[in-house]
């Protein structure tokens, strides 16, 4: 079976996400969730400290440089559950901007609003959100607004509260779960209404374009960087050949 | 249809005696004084016809005598913010110092919840709870100006009380532990990102009808001078984010009486909103206040 398949492409087209579910399993599933939990409690306390100084958002707590923690966020990159389809949609020339390895307290309120992360004028922009833990659609659910990421959209709506958006799905998931979108669609991360930290990771990825990563981004890692497509995505290797 | 602008931000204070006690700080010193009238005179010559006085001196009932007598003196003019001394069993001085009508609300600097926003939060459990509960049966305002520490509590408070009227400070910057400094004048300075990282857990609050967003104490968090160009995209963020109903403008007075001066004051909105619409700008420079401060 190719991916995508003819139907994923057009899915992907019309409405600018995938669902991937049960994209991570098993002992993969199980080496990601001990990872994540391991660095999220080494970094704890300065997250704590920076929030106190003013300098680190409470609202939601990432794991600074996460790659040099723990390889499994290294071998996330390029993870056979969507790398093929980002490698697709991006016809071959793909970067990756960078990892978030988010825990997303509860709160009455939402961090964001609802929002694209570029404007069209961006080369192609996607981001891949993962479900470390499973997430109920009131439990800080990714949400995203189907065909919004098309060029005639227009300006993005700002209804308060989140869920007065027109058109808008929410996208609740098991652990392991992925969603593959296009970032000039219009999304949020709804409020989390539980008692629970929602634990998710988001990738982020563009099209390439000469100059957009620095060749030293990476460098702490880069005797991981094992192939040359690897190379190529975190941007030690430009794309094109020529 | 006339502007009325109003200075929602103020102090005053009197020398220290034994008609007006107050605690003395570095720049209270004990024999300095900033009066109702000298605020007036400002206002005066600048076109402003109201002031919101925030307490200042202690959080005592005996330190609010001054600012009770300005309230009494120029009702026309004033109403007042009062401070709390007992967060725990705050109901008899709230409802003593609103009861001639001129302290419209309380200020508040710690919100008493947990500081680890992952832990579970009761706001049954909080230091402040009695204070917001008993704001949310008189109709008391809530002034807020709280530490970057426990700014995700508030959150919680609103859910509680979602119909309170809630005025984040200074542009709802938070303080956070280390960032307070004095500049030259001895005034605050206080080392904070632009935009602050606090916004996280305030934006979405406007959500909420009556979260207001106060418009002062610019010179504190800018790292240039007046007009303090540095923050005008973070005004316009709170404009387009709580829209000018929830905005309101506010001098800090007496603290840029001299530098940059009252009269700047007055002209800050101008240079940090310089594209907002003229309707937008006499709801932050009064409209927003007269509605929500004195026609309470």
């Amino acid at each position: 079976m190719t991916i995508p398949t003819p139907e994923e492409r057009q899915f992907w087209e019309d409405n600018g996400y995938l669902v991937l579910e049960q994209a991570m399993v098993g002992k993969d599933l199980l080496r990601l969730q001990e990872a994540f939990h391991r660095a999220a409690a080494d970094c704890k306390e300065e997250w704590l400290q920076g929030i106190a100084r003013g300098t680190r958002p409470a609202a939601h707590f990432d794991i600074p440089n996460p790659f040099e923690h723990d390889d499994v966020f290294i071998d996330l990159i390029d993870h056979p559950s969507w790398y093929p389809y980002l490698l697709d949609f991006a016809d071959g020339e793909l970067i990756l901007l960078g990892p978030q390895v988010r825990t997303l307290p509860a709160q009455p309120i939402s961090y964001v609003g609802w929002h694209p992360d570029v404007p069209q004028t961006n080369p192609l922009h996607m981001k891949v959100q993962i479900y470390v833990e499973d997430v109920p659609a009131d439990g800080g659910a990714f949400a995203f607004v189907p065909g919004s990421h098309k060029p005639d959209a227009g300006d993005c709506p700002k209804p308060r509260p989140l869920d007065a958006m027109p058109g808008h799905i929410v996208l609740p998931g098991k652990a392991g779960d992925a969603i593959l979108f296009n970032s000039y669609g219009w999304h949020t991360s709804m409020v989390n209404a539980t008692s629970l930290a929602r634990k998710s990771i988001i990738l982020i990825y563009e099209r390439w374009t000469e100059g957009r990563v620095a060749p030293d981004r990476y460098a702490a890692i880069e005797d991981r960087m094992t192939t040359t497509a690897r190379r190529k995505l975190f941007g030690l290797e430009p794309c094109q050949s020529s | 249809m006339p502007v009325v602008l109003i200075d929602a931000h103020a102090h005053v204070f009197a020398k220290v005696s034994g008609e007006f006690p107050r605690q003395v700080t570095d720049t209270t010193p004990a024999d300095r004084e900033a009066t109702a009238e000298q605020l007036l005179e400002r206002m005066a010559a600048t076109g402003v016809e109201k002031a919101n006085l925030i307490q200042i001196g202690g959080q005592g009932v005996e330190h609010h005598r001054y600012l009770l007598r300005c309230l009494r003196t120029y009702p026309e003019h004033f109403r007042g913010i009062g401070l709390i001394a007992d967060h725990q069993h705050p109901e008899e001085q709230m409802d003593r110092l609103a009861g001639d009508g001129g302290i419209i609300g309380f200020r508040l600097f710690d919100i008493g919840g947990p500081r680890d926003p992952l832990a579970p939060m009761d706001v049954r459990t909080f230091e402040t709870y009695p204070v917001w509960r008993h704001a949310a049966e008189k109709d008391y305002v809530i002034w807020l100006y709280p530490q970057a520490a426990e700014n995700h509590c508030v959150p919680f408070m609103l859910q509680a009380f979602p119909e309170m009227t809630v005025v984040y400070n200074h542009l709802a910057f938070c303080p956070g532990d280390g960032t307070f400094g004095r500049d030259e004048a001895g005034r605050a300075q206080i080392d904070l990102p632009i935009p602050p990282q606090t916004r996280y857990n305030t934006m979405g609050l406007h959500q909420y009808p009556n979260v207001c967003v106060m418009l002062s104490g610019q010179y504190a968090f800018s790292k240039e001078a007046y007009p303090y160009k540095d923050l005008s995209q973070w005004h316009g963020n709170l404009l387009r984010t709580f829209q000018a109903d929830h905005l309101m403008w506010g001098t800090d007075s007496p603290w840029i009486v001299q530098d940059p001066g009252y009269d700047e004051l007055v002209r800050v909105i101008d240079a940090q909103l310089p594209e907002s619409k003229a309707q937008d700008r006499a709801l932050i420079m009064g409209g927003t206040a007269q509605a929500r401060l004195f026609s309470r």
